[in-house]
């Protein structure tokens, strides 16, 4: 093993030629936009033609947040990303365990877990907004069935039931993906490992938590950092099943409307939009930090 | 041999110098996007010096908007001709070349003054009207025979009609479009204007003003009323129009707001229902200020700004062509889209394919507009919440339009 500073100049010329294409085009496609929302975010702004871009400084963001439909879709983003998160991750951990066990036609298992996560989200969540139809949906049937609906009830244009609706189907989807990323860390632990614990006489729960959860911890933190980060962002299931009607509105789906349906709006909506965008991108940020702090993540 | 390839390498080279291509962006609902073809074949055999490049979009109005925004945002100078929604023209008037000099020669007198209308931003003509929409009243003929009911001529006889037929047959009495989003809003015009309110008007907001505010209420209470009493299910909160026509047309309901497009559907040989559907105006609200209202809908084909001077020439050409009386005649006939042009719904071969117009050309000739204003979708998102949230139970409708009032005077003041 080559100890620093006992590379050759040469190679170290070559290394840096070969990562600068990589650099430019981080810089191209990250931190350029990003840097250019930032900026836009301190002004009021909109693509109109002839539109003078006038400096607010802060007061994008404090607008932002005296804004009701601002702080109801970040409420619905935390709200939606916290349950479909967790629900996610109790039913993946369960699945990723039952499809580590050894049993016949455990490869067929594994690949069908994986059909929901397999179909574009835009294609579920039209044929999820079909099945909970009033008047033809199968999930209404079932639920009228059981008498927990009352018939006629339109469950995406009820207040707090369109939003579980809309986390029943994320969970659905997301859930195999978070078995295969958990089954993947479950892989590495050797048999050897449980083999002693049973012969020091230790439980199955015992087992688990002093064997799976340890050697599992960084996969956890990994998938949880997916899940979180994919599920602070939820566009396509929400603007598909309800537009944001009926409070499930998140933040990403207020962001489109801000700058995709009043681009050109002579209100200057555009900077307001970036600000937005740049406090998705914090918040985003911030949940990053939190669990690599707390699970003692290393990047490198 | 050789002579004769180089000869026409020759001739293609100096034609192509004075040909022109230009891109044309289009819808493929239904028929409309194989007709087009079948139009554009034609106009590219009458000019030979133009190729006219089509590009679908996909069916959703908000999703071609997105499409615009990101063309017209970026300056592009593709595509040349843009079909564009009867909201729209205030939003892009700035992408859009100017046609006012032109209005005779797109003959524009022969059209509906509304379609043109909606397409004049500041005294300025940006768009060219291509074929028209207005919500129309769908109803059951065999039931309302069957029960005795005449065809309802105000919003209280429909009521009782569809309650007790709906009661009697166990199906939905009226379905409409209560999502929350741009149709809502359509129909929300239709119920305040006919109950004789308003919403803006020159401008300016008037949601509140003695004169139209009781009718306003009575207008959103009433559309309330129809889910409360289960005259409408509680589920058209989340229809839009097919939402609407599956159960309309399934024979699940007696009566249905939409747009035509619904009336081939409804009457094809594999619908439950056809031969059974009638059509007429939307009914009226209660006296003395109840009237018929029909909301404007349709699309128009306007020019990209950043074209050049040839294209622009070109696109002309083009828009002209397309809607001329004779191809909006086969337009109608082939894919069932509603002329601009007066004069096309006298073609005895329009009416063939379409027997309901004669009976409902005035709803088409009166058609209203919804605001016009370059901040349109702003005032749309308010109403659409401000009756989405009455409809859904979680505001009444006093509060409603009071906060609408509010909302609506911030965003234009």
């Amino acid at each position: 093993m080559k100890v620093k500073g006992t590379y050759k100049r040469s190679d170290i010329w070559l290394a840096f030629w070969l990562i600068i294409p990589t650099l430019i085009a981080i810089g191209i496609t990250a931190f350029y936009p990003l840097g250019q929302t930032i900026y836009d975010s301190f002004f009021k702004w909109s693509l109109k033609p002839g539109f003078e871009r006038e400096f607010l400084g802060f007061q994008n963001y404090i607008n932002l947040f005296q804004n009701p439909r601002f702080l109801s879709s970040l409420w619905n983003t935390i709200y939606f990303t916290f349950f479909s998160v967790l629900i996610e991750f109790l039913l993946g951990l369960g699945t990723a365990l039952i499809l580590n066990a050894d049993f016949k036609l455990r490869g067929l298992v594994r690949a069908a877990v994986l059909i929901p996560w397999a179909i574009p989200t835009a294609v579920s969540s039209q044929m999820w907004k079909w099945m909970y139809n009033d008047q033809y949906g199968v999930i209404s049937l079932m639920l009228y069935n059981l008498g927990i609906l009352e018939e006629g009830t339109p469950i995406l244009g009820t207040p707090g039931m369109a939003m579980s609706a809309i986390i029943a189907v994320d969970v659905w989807k997301t859930t195999p993906f978070v078995a295969l990323l958990l089954l993947a860390g479950l892989q590495i632990i050797p048999n050897e490992l449980y083999e002693a614990a049973r012969i020091d006489g230790a439980s199955i729960w015992k087992q688990f938590t002093s064997i799976t959860l340890p050697v599992l911890r960084p996969t956890i933190g990994v998938t949880l950092i997916f899940r979180t980060l994919d599920a602070l962002r939820v566009f396509d299931i929400v603007y598909i099943m309800t537009q944001g009607a009926v409070a499930t509105e998140t933040l990403a789906v207020y962001n489109r409307s801000l700058l995709m349906d009043n681009i050109f709006s002579p209100r200057g909506l555009f900077g307001y939009g970036s600000a937005l965008s740049v406090v998705i991108f914090l918040i985003i940020g911030i949940f990053t930090l939190i669990y690599m702090r707390s699970l003692n993540i290393k990047l490198d | 041999m050789k002579k004769v390839v180089v000869l026409f390498a020759i001739l293609t080279m100096v034609l192509s110098v004075f040909s022109i291509t230009i891109t044309m962006t289009a819808g493929a609902v239904g028929r409309e996007l194989e007709v087009l073809y079948e139009q554009i074949a034609v106009f590219m055999e009458e000019n030979p010096d133009i190729t006219v490049n089509v590009l679908p979009m996909p069916n959703s109005s908000t999703d071609r908007h997105d499409l615009y925004v990101t063309y017209l945002a970026s300056g592009t100078p593709d595509p040349d001709v843009l079909m564009l929604d009867v909201i729209w023209p205030a939003e892009f008037a700035p992408f859009l070349v100017d046609l006012t000099d032109d209005y005779d020669y797109f003959g524009l007198d022969a059209f509906f003054p509304g379609t043109v209308a909606s397409n004049t931003v500041d005294g300025s003509l940006v768009a060219v009207p291509w074929f028209t929409d207005a919500g129309i009243l769908y109803y059951r003929k065999d039931l309302l025979e069957k029960y005795g009911y005449d065809v309802p001529e105000t919003w209280d006889e429909l009521y009782t009609a569809a309650k007790d037929i709906s009661a009697k047959e166990g199906i939905n009495g009226f379905v409409w479009q209560g999502a929350r989003y741009e149709g809502l809003t359509c129909d929300v015009m239709e119920f305040v204007h006919s109950f004789g309110g308003e919403i803006m008007k020159d401008g300016k907001v008037v949601v509140d003003d003695p004169e139209y505010y009781d009718n306003n209420l009575a207008a959103i209470t009433f559309m309330n009323k129809l889910i409360v009493d289960g005259v409408s299910p509680a589920g058209v909160t989340t229809y839009m129009e097919e939402e609407a026509r599956r159960i309309f047309q399934n024979g699940d309901a007696v009566f249905m707001r939409n747009w035509p497009y619904a009336w081939s559907l409804a009457n094809a040989p594999e619908s439950p229902v056809a031969g059974k559907v009638g059509i007429t105006v939307l009914p009226k609200g209660p006296a003395p200020d109840g009237r018929n209202s029909a909301t404007l809908g349709g699309w128009n084909l306007g020019i990209n700004v950043n074209s050049s001077p040839a294209e622009v020439e070109a696109s002309k050409k083009l828009i002209k062509f397309l809607t001329s009386k004779e191809q909006q005649v086969y337009k109608a006939v082939y894919a069932g889209q509603t002329p601009t042009m007066i004069e096309a719904y006298n073609d005895p071969r329009t009416i063939e394919a379409n027997d309901f117009y004669p009976d409902i050309l005035d709803v088409f000739l009166n058609a209203e507009p919804r605001p016009i204003s370059p901040i349109y979708s702003e005032i749309s998102y308010e109403i659409q919440v401000a009756v989405h949230q009455v409809l859904t139970g979680q505001s009444t409708p006093e509060r409603a339009l009071d906060s609408l009032a509010r909302n609506l005077k911030s965003l234009v003041e």
